[in-house]
């Protein structure tokens, strides 16, 4: 070991922090005409340090040449050894020189690498490598063995060598784990190597680099993994990545809470709902550490606060759609697994399953908990009693489906603050298609059949006055959305009327009036989808679109339904629209002759209607007789 | 012919392979062997190794094709939808140097308007407003047309004013009547081609002044052109309004494009931790992509330009992508991923469906 306070020596240490400002610092600034300058000056300073440290060692030693080690750039020689064949322990005299060099190398290697000479830079990381492999791994080199490797994980991954990126990478994260298993003390940081006695870093600041380091091995896996499309494992390292910002301080709020969000969506997928919802009720608290959202009064002073409100406004909101979206899916994947062929509650299920939810749900969740959980010691708590209000669990009865739809709508008003619709028109319908959709969704848990229906028409009112509004030459996918879930809400409503009016010995005049008025409403979304289809000259396609191919025979197909349910007591308008109900139907039929690939996408559809257009011409002509011999 | 279907096939995309040159500083000077053929009018085939790969597009111009013939086939349709009162849009793609704004507006410091070698631009101009002067005729005074300009760049994910060179960057906005627009932005009214071409080169200038005084490079900004139509047609007492939007894009050159999905399997490093957190983000992203039909919120927002464009990709209007390549072997890598970009804008369509639930509604 060079005597750590001889005048050289200082001269080696200052030489060094220069090079780190140059490379760090001065280089930002270099002028776009030469922009690797300042890089440059700091490869010569490396370069010139690598070649005192020999002369020091020379003249130290006596006796010179121990190994192969004379000049970098020709010594690539060979394979890297093995582990076995360790020739000195890290902590000792040999080990550190050779650790010195080795830092040396690998800054060089950063260097070239950075200044776009990748094959230059490859050479002087394993020689880097080929260094320190001849040493144990201890506390003096861990953290450069970590260093070295993520760097030649980047290196491969650039030349699409995505494997290879992997093998390094993997045994960087082995490493990180072996160490902490089996020493765990602060390790020497790559700084640490070059500055005079008594200037070393911090215990603290040793640990906070080390895990950085770490941290990053798992943030290029994550990328790796996504790569080689194994997605689970890319999620896992991504959580990871994210559980260790949290846990050593090193995050922004904001982008840590947009991530945390993202994630959860991820989980949504995978329907692992306990998962995502601790990610969410993490981003929403780790967002409020983001600061204070500026007053409006604020935000006109001055620009920058101005700038802030908008971004602290904006994430949220976007924290909330994504909170929206859990409690949407959760009741949703609900209802999937409770409902019956044609759409109801099975209550035979609904009992099954709640016997068993209470015999598995506690081991279950002791089990995956423990590995998942974000949070420093400080938040870990708020984010907990954040997730304690909604269940991560399937709801499998009303109330505590409405508990979740609560949760749901609040988030909803919350979003529309920000994502108001003049200015952000796409967003905001969208949100209004999620609140659409979970009343929806919760009134598949309503038994009461009135109150279905009020649920049904809450969201008649939200949708039906934008889809009047909304321009189509500019929304024309929204607008056709818009349209069908009118149309199928009405639909809806429809049935539900007319599941009560059944009860009843005869319906009043009244409830005929408004079953109609429900019948030619969802009619009139239905057609307006069907024309939005229209050439420009008001010529319907002959051959659908794939993507409106469903949907326009479905609306044809329920067209016919509701001009055949229409009630009325004029037997003329009874011929009139069971015309036109056959009409519709035949329509169908045609279509699918004419183009058999839509036959399997309506199956069930084309079946009922060639069966109602054998049926429907008696029926009409019954009428037509009654008709002929009353007059 | 055009107007039959109103979305099918909502982007056309349109290959043309510049001529090789000599003596304009690219590196490709000198070189004369070639990396690909154009075997058919809508084929190309790429000299891969081990074996030749063909791609097949709406079109392929080979080096010897006209400007005129480019407008005709690319453009001639756009015009004359806008008059029925659709959208359109114009790209440009390709690597730098490989003849994009030769495409579009042809060569440099060109004011002489009637030049063979004008470009797909000023050609539009003329055209449209050809067109509106027919019909202004031919409905003897009932019909009257406006036409309003704008010309904005986009840098760096901000957007700038071409028309007015003191403006800060300005917000894109969504309104629910006139769609995506940029706040703020100057309009200049245009009543002939030539004033239109000249609220172009005035902007145009502006881009250049703007890759010098502030260090950019054209290269790497997008341009976007306007043009808004608006017809107004009056018949007994009720006045029929009607507008569309005509936009030209000259898109940056696609070496620079860095953020798109071009990337390949590059890793994204994290020199500064707090940088790279985006891309942590866009990690989920990828792996959300393959998900099953499930309803979730993705919370990165589109960049600048597809906002702003949404509608003319995969939505109502009618598009064309002109892609631009080099035949110079030396340019092979960007020719390939240039040639696979078109191919995949062939596929982009709306992803996002009709809403219809399958489930219990048949009773």
């Amino acid at each position: 070991m060079a005597a750590n306070n001889s005048i050289e020596w200082r001269a080696v240490c200052e030489k060094f922090r220069l090079a780190q400002e140059l490379s760090e610092i001065e280089s930002k600034k270099d002028p776009e005409n030469n922009p690797f300058r300042s890089k440059y000056k700091a490869r010569d300073l490396l370069k010139e340090i690598h070649c005192s440290l020999k002369k020091i060692e020379i003249e130290e030693q006596g006796e010179a040449g121990d190994e192969a080690d004379c000049e970098s750039s020709q010594t690539a020689d060979g394979e890297p050894e093995d582990g076995f064949e360790k020739t000195f322990t890290g902590d000792s005299a040999a080990g550190l020189r050779a650790a010195r060099l080795a830092v040396l190398q690998y800054h060089l290697g950063v260097n070239h690498i950075e200044t776009e000479e990748l094959s230059a830079g490859e050479l002087h990381l394993m020689v880097c490598m080929k260094l320190i492999d001849k040493c144990t791994t201890t506390r003096e080199n861990v953290s450069l063995f970590i260093h070295v490797r993520n760097q030649l994980g980047i290196l491969w991954a650039g030349r699409d060598e995505i494997e290879k990126a992997q093998g390094f990478l993997e045994i960087a994260e082995t490493m990180y784990l072996v160490y902490m298993k089996e020493d765990g003390q602060p390790p020497l940081d790559l700084q640490d190597f070059f500055v005079p006695e008594g200037e070393e870093l911090s215990q603290q600041e040793k640990i906070r680099r080390f895990e950085m380091a770490y941290t990053h091995t798992l943030y290029y896996l994550a990328q790796v993994y996504k790569n080689l499309q194994q997605y689970e494992r890319a999620a896992q390292y991504c959580h990871s990545t994210l559980q260790r910002q949290l846990e050593y301080k090193q995050f922004a709020p904001l982008e840590w809470a947009i991530n945390a969000a993202t994630l959860s969506q991820y989980y949504i997928t995978k329907t692992r709902y306990m998962e995502a919802r601790h990610c969410l009720a993490a981003a929403s608290v780790i967002a409020n550490l983001a600061g204070e959202i500026p007053s409006e009064a604020a935000a006109k002073e001055s620009e920058a606060e101005s700038e802030k409100r908008e971004e602290l406004l904006q994430k949220r909101a976007e924290i909330a759609r994504c909170w929206i979206k859990y409690c949407l899916n959760l009741l949703q994947d609900a209802k999937k697994l409770l409902e019956d062929n044609i759409g109801e509650l099975d209550l035979d299920r609904q009992d099954e399953l709640k016997r068993a939810r209470r015999n598995e749900e506690e081991e279950k969740e002791k089990g995956r908990k423990s590995a998942i959980l974000f949070g420093s010691s400080d938040t870990f708590d708020s984010i907990c009693s954040l997730e304690e209000k909604v269940s991560s669990m399937l709801p499998l009865e009303f109330e505590e489906a409405r508990s979740i739809f609560l949760v749901g709508q609040s988030y909803v008003t919350q979003a529309k603050e920000y994502f108001a619709m003049d200015g952000h028109v796409t967003d905001h319908i969208e949100i209004l298609q999620d609140h659409s959709a979970l009343f929806k969704v919760l009134a598949f848990f309503e038994e009461d059949l009135e109150r279905r229906c009020k649920m049904h028409k809450r969201r008649v009112d939200m949708l039906e006055p934008i889809c009047k509004d909304l321009n189509a030459q500019y929304y024309l996918l929204i607008c056709r959305q818009l349209q069908f879930e009118l149309a199928e809400t009405y639909y809806e409503m429809m049935d539900l009327k007319l599941a009560v009016a059944d009860k009843l010995d005869q319906p009043d005049v009244h409830t005929i009036k408004k079953f109609n008025h429900l019948c030619s409403s969802s009619m009139k979304y239905y057609q307006m989808f069907l024309d939005s289809t229209r050439s420009p000259e008001g010529k319907f396609p002959e051959k659908l679109e794939d993507d409106l191919l469903r949907p326009a025979l479905v609306a044809k197909f329920r067209v016919a339904r509701l001009h055949s349910k229409l009630i009325s007591s004029n037997l003329a308008t009874q011929m009139e629209n069971l015309s036109l109900s056959l009409e519709s139907y035949n329509f169908v039929v045609q279509y699918c002759e004419e183009n058999p690939e839509a036959k399997n996408a309506v199956e069930t559809e084309l079946e009922l209607s060639m069966e109602m257009v054998s049926l429907l011409p008696l029926k009409i002509n019954r009428i037509r007789s009654t008709l002929a011999s009353s007059k | 012919e055009a107007n039959t279907n109103s979305d099918g096939d909502a982007i056309k995309v349109f290959v043309r392979v510049r001529p090789l040159t000599q003596g304009t500083g690219l590196s490709t000077d000198g070189d004369h062997s070639l990396c690909l053929t154009v075997s058919s009018p809508q084929t190309v085939r790429l000299h891969c190794k081990p074996e030749p790969r063909t791609f097949t597009y709406d079109h392929v111009a080979d080096m010897n094709t006209s400007q005129e013939e480019v407008f005709s086939s690319v453009a001639k349709n756009i015009v004359e939808s806008c008059m029925n009162g659709y959208n359109g849009t114009i790209f440009a793609y390709g690597q730098t140097g490989s003849g994009k704004t030769f495409t579009m507006l042809g060569p440099s410091e060109l004011d002489n308007f009637s030049d063979e070698l004008r470009g797909v631009i000023p050609r539009s101009f003329e055209y449209l407003f050809f067109l509106i002067n027919r019909e202004v005729e031919r409905s003897g005074g009932t019909k009257s047309f406006l036409c309003k300009c704008s010309f904005i760049e986009i840098y760096n994910e901000q957007i700038y004013d071409l028309l007015d060179s003191v403006s800060t960057s300005l917000f894109l906005r969504e309104d629910i009547k006139r769609g995506v627009f940029v706040e703020g932005s100057v309009e200049k009214y245009a009543a002939s081609a030539a004033e239109a071409y000249q609220v172009l080169s005035m902007g145009w200038r502006n881009r250049r002044v703007a890759s010098t005084s502030m260090n950019r490079e054209s290269s790497r900004s997008h341009a976007v052109f306007t043009m808004t139509l608006e017809s107004k047609e009056t018949g007994q007492e009720v006045v029929n309004i009607r507008t569309s939007q005509l936009n030209l894009v000259d898109l940056a050159g696609s070496e620079r494009q860095r953020d798109t999905h071009t990337e390949g399997s590059r890793l994204k490093e994290a020199s500064s931790i707090n940088r790279s957190l985006m891309c942590l983000g866009q990690v989920i992203m990828a792996l959300m992509d393959v998900s099953n039909g499930k309803n979730r919120h993705i919370c990165y927002r589109d960049s600048k330009l597809t906002f702003l464009l949404r509608d003319s990709l995969g939505g109502n209007a009618k598009t064309y992508i002109i892609a631009n390549v080099h035949p110079g072997s030396k340019c092979f890598g960007e020719t390939l991923s240039t040639l696979q970009f078109a191919q995949r804008a062939k596929l982009i369509k709306n992803k996002a469906m009709v809403n219809e639930d399958t489930q219990g509604n048949v009773r």
